[in-house]
């Protein structure tokens, strides 16, 4: 895993924001914050991430919406889920599908030992797909 | 004098009037024949009528039948008279008959035209006879109604009783009907008529009597409830006092009305808490959602903290943010924890004074954070206003929620209909009247409106237009619930924002005061 790994984060909490910021830039990754899912299509389109770490519940553009988004530009790239949602609502996408990986979902509260352990596997050639 | 009256009735000088029969003995005997029967059948006749007025004393003008009985009499008199001077020819004595048999006539004559008006205004047989009928129909019909409100009056399940306001101020009972009677123990024919103070106990006696006193003193109906402790068990008691007056505008009487009320309000109750548990359900995927955030950022924080104080990077600034942080956090989920028990606890049985807006607000904020994530903002303009209301407030802030959360459903409802990310609104605005007696809170959304036909329907228990296993059906009736009981109304209609939104409005009115200093304090307490 190349130390220059660069991260975008789309997270409307600013602390959790921050704190992702704090402990991916400790590990000595490259991180890029966003608020919501337009402001993380745009960051993405200026400065293209490796991997998109994202929540479900944003305004403006939910993490769903983006999913969508950056799956239609780039089948390959590495997504990881945070949501503190417990059930799927009717009509939504089912993110664990085939056709959203590689994609990982994570429930909140996340403990940033399991992000890292995450991101290692979502980087593996290959491994988000096993 | 004597002389003249000797001479007037000296009939020397007179012929019997036989003599003009020529003393035919055939006419003789047809004249005394006649004038006999004429004179014994006259006879017989005021015999008849005094009898009919003797045995018949309710009978009208019975003078007039004296009078008939006279002029007959005399009548009968000249005719035997006029057998009598066949032979002798006392004319003058006949004379003095006849002119007291003239001047009967003639009373008689005179008094029966005078009497005619009113002889005529006396009812026939037939008329008697039907106001006869008339009346007994009316006692039949008096009878049936008799009846049927003493079947009302017995059979009732509501407790009806009746008390007599004395002139001196004093409450005696009347009567009871058997429902009472059986919810009292109280026994109809023991206390008729004896003094409520002696015939209850002192302590029931002191709280029945008072409220009899406040419904003279209102002179109009008042209703409470009660809460008694009866030998089968503590009951609780809708109870309704109506005065009545007799004409000189007095209170005579006080009709009561008591119904026990102790299963409905334990339903009610009931109903309140499953409603609660329902807004509950709705509200807790948002309510994980709101928890999960502060945890996910303890936890990131002081593990990450906690990896560097291992690998020795860590220094007091940063440990200092991160503590912090984890402080903040923890008391934002005790705010929401806060919010959650409002909902998981009972709210008490007694009423209280409070500031209606508190609870708007706080109905607000529960949900505002997590309708903001969903794009549906909740504006709120509470006029700065003081005013107090009775009730309970969490009660209030659960009506608010429950209409909050209805809307979010309608705008998610709709938003999933169109397919299009669409921007919800939901404005929450309090006014009070200018006599500031009545305060009005208007929610209104932008979620498409209710359906007309349904409008009318929708505080009904029960009905929901939400699919199976989404709503109870229960909030809005119970919503309905606390704000009548609250003295105050709650009605819908639909809105059309005019620039292509439309939506519901709920209206609610509740009466307020202007609270004293000290109950201020109690309702900020």
């Amino acid at each position: 895993m190349p130390d220059t790994l660069h991260i975008l984060v789309a997270e409307d909490e600013p602390l959790a924001a921050m704190a992702l910021e704090d402990f991916l830039t400790g590990k000595g990754f490259r991180v890029t914050l966003a608020q919501d899912g337009l402001e993380a299509l745009e960051r993405h389109r200026d400065d293209p991430a490796d991997l998109v770490i994202t929540d479900l519940r944003m305004p403006r553009m939910d993490g769903r919406a983006l999913i969508r988004a950056l799956r239609a530009q780039d089948a390959s790239l590495p997504l990881l889920v945070m949501t503190g949602f417990l059930a799927l609502e009717p009509g939504q996408d089912d993110l664990t599908a085939d056709v959203w990986k590689p994609l990982e979902i994570l429930r909140k509260p996340i403990s940033p030992q399991v992000i890292l352990e995450t991101l290692a596997r979502l980087m593996k050639p290959g491994g988000a797909a096993a | 004098m004597l002389g003249g009256l000797d001479s007037f009735f000296d009939s020397s000088g007179f012929i019997p009037h036989g003599v003009c029969l020529l003393w035919k003995p055939e006419v003789l005997a047809l004249h005394v024949g006649a004038d006999v029967l004429i004179g014994l059948s006259y006879y017989s006749i005021p015999i008849a009528l005094l009898y009919f007025v003797l045995k018949r004393r309710d009978v009208a003008f019975s003078w007039v039948f004296w009078l008939f009985a006279l002029f007959i009499l005399a009548c009968g008199t000249t005719h035997f008279f006029s057998v009598w001077t066949l032979w002798n020819a006392d004319y003058a004595l006949e004379g003095v008959v006849k002119g007291v048999t003239a001047v009967v006539s003639l009373l008689t004559a005179v008094a029966l035209w005078l009497l005619m008006p009113k002889a005529l205004a006396l009812p026939s047989q037939t008329q008697l006879t039907a106001a006869n009928q008339a009346l007994h129909r009316e006692i039949e019909i008096r009878r049936q109604a008799e009846q049927r409100y003493a079947g009302f009056f017995n059979n009732l399940v509501e407790g009806l009783f009746v008390v007599t306001v004395l002139p001196d101020g004093h409450f005696a009972f009347d009567t009871l009907n058997p429902a009472h009677s059986a919810a009292t123990g109280l026994d109809p024919d023991c206390i008729r008529g004896r003094l409520v103070r002696d015939a209850v106990p002192h302590e029931t006696a002191e709280a029945v009597i008072e409220r009899y006193e406040a419904c003279v003193a209102a002179g109009g109906p008042i209703d409470y409830e009660e809460t008694l402790d009866l030998p089968i068990g503590k009951r609780t008691w809708h109870t309704v006092l109506v005065p009545v007056r007799d004409d000189t505008g007095r209170i005579v009487q006080i009709l009561g009305s008591a119904r026990d009320v102790t299963e409905r309000k334990r339903l009610q109750e009931e109903l309140v808490q499953t409603s609660k548990l329902a807004t509950l359900g709705t509200l807790a995927a948002g309510m994980a959602h709101e928890m999960s955030q502060p945890l996910n950022i303890i936890r990131i924080w002081a593990e990450s903290a906690l990896s560097r104080l291992r690998d020795g990077e860590a220094d007091m600034a940063r440990l200092d943010k991160v503590l912090s942080i984890v402080a903040d956090q923890t008391e934002r989920m005790g705010k929401i924890i806060d919010h959650m028990r409002t909902f998981s606890r009972r709210d008490g049985s007694s009423t209280q004074l409070f500031n209606p807006a508190d609870s708007v607000r706080a109905a607000v904020e529960l949900v505002s954070n997590q309708f903001a994530l969903e794009n549906i903002v909740v504006t709120m303009d509470i006029a700065d206003e003081l005013l107090v209301t009775r009730g309970r407030p969490l009660q209030l802030e659960q009506v608010i929620v429950n209409l909050l959360s209805n809307a979010h459903d309608a705008i998610a409802e709709q938003r999933a209909a169109t397919g299009g990310p669409r921007d919800g609104r939901i404005e929450v605005c309090m006014r009070c009247d200018p006599g500031q007696n009545s305060a009005v809170i208007l929610l209104t959304d932008d979620g498409g409106g209710i359906d007309p036909d349904i409008l009318p329907r929708i505080f009904d228990p029960f009905f929901t237009t939400k699919e199976v296993g989404k709503g109870s059906g229960l909030g809005l009736s119970i919503g309905y619930g606390i704000i009548d009981a609250m003295n105050g109304r709650i009605e819908a209609i639909n809105i059309d924002h005019g620039d292509g939104r439309r939506g519901v409005r709920f209206i609610i009115t509740l009466p307020v005061s202007r609270p004293s200093a000290q109950e201020m304090e109690r309702a900020h307490a």
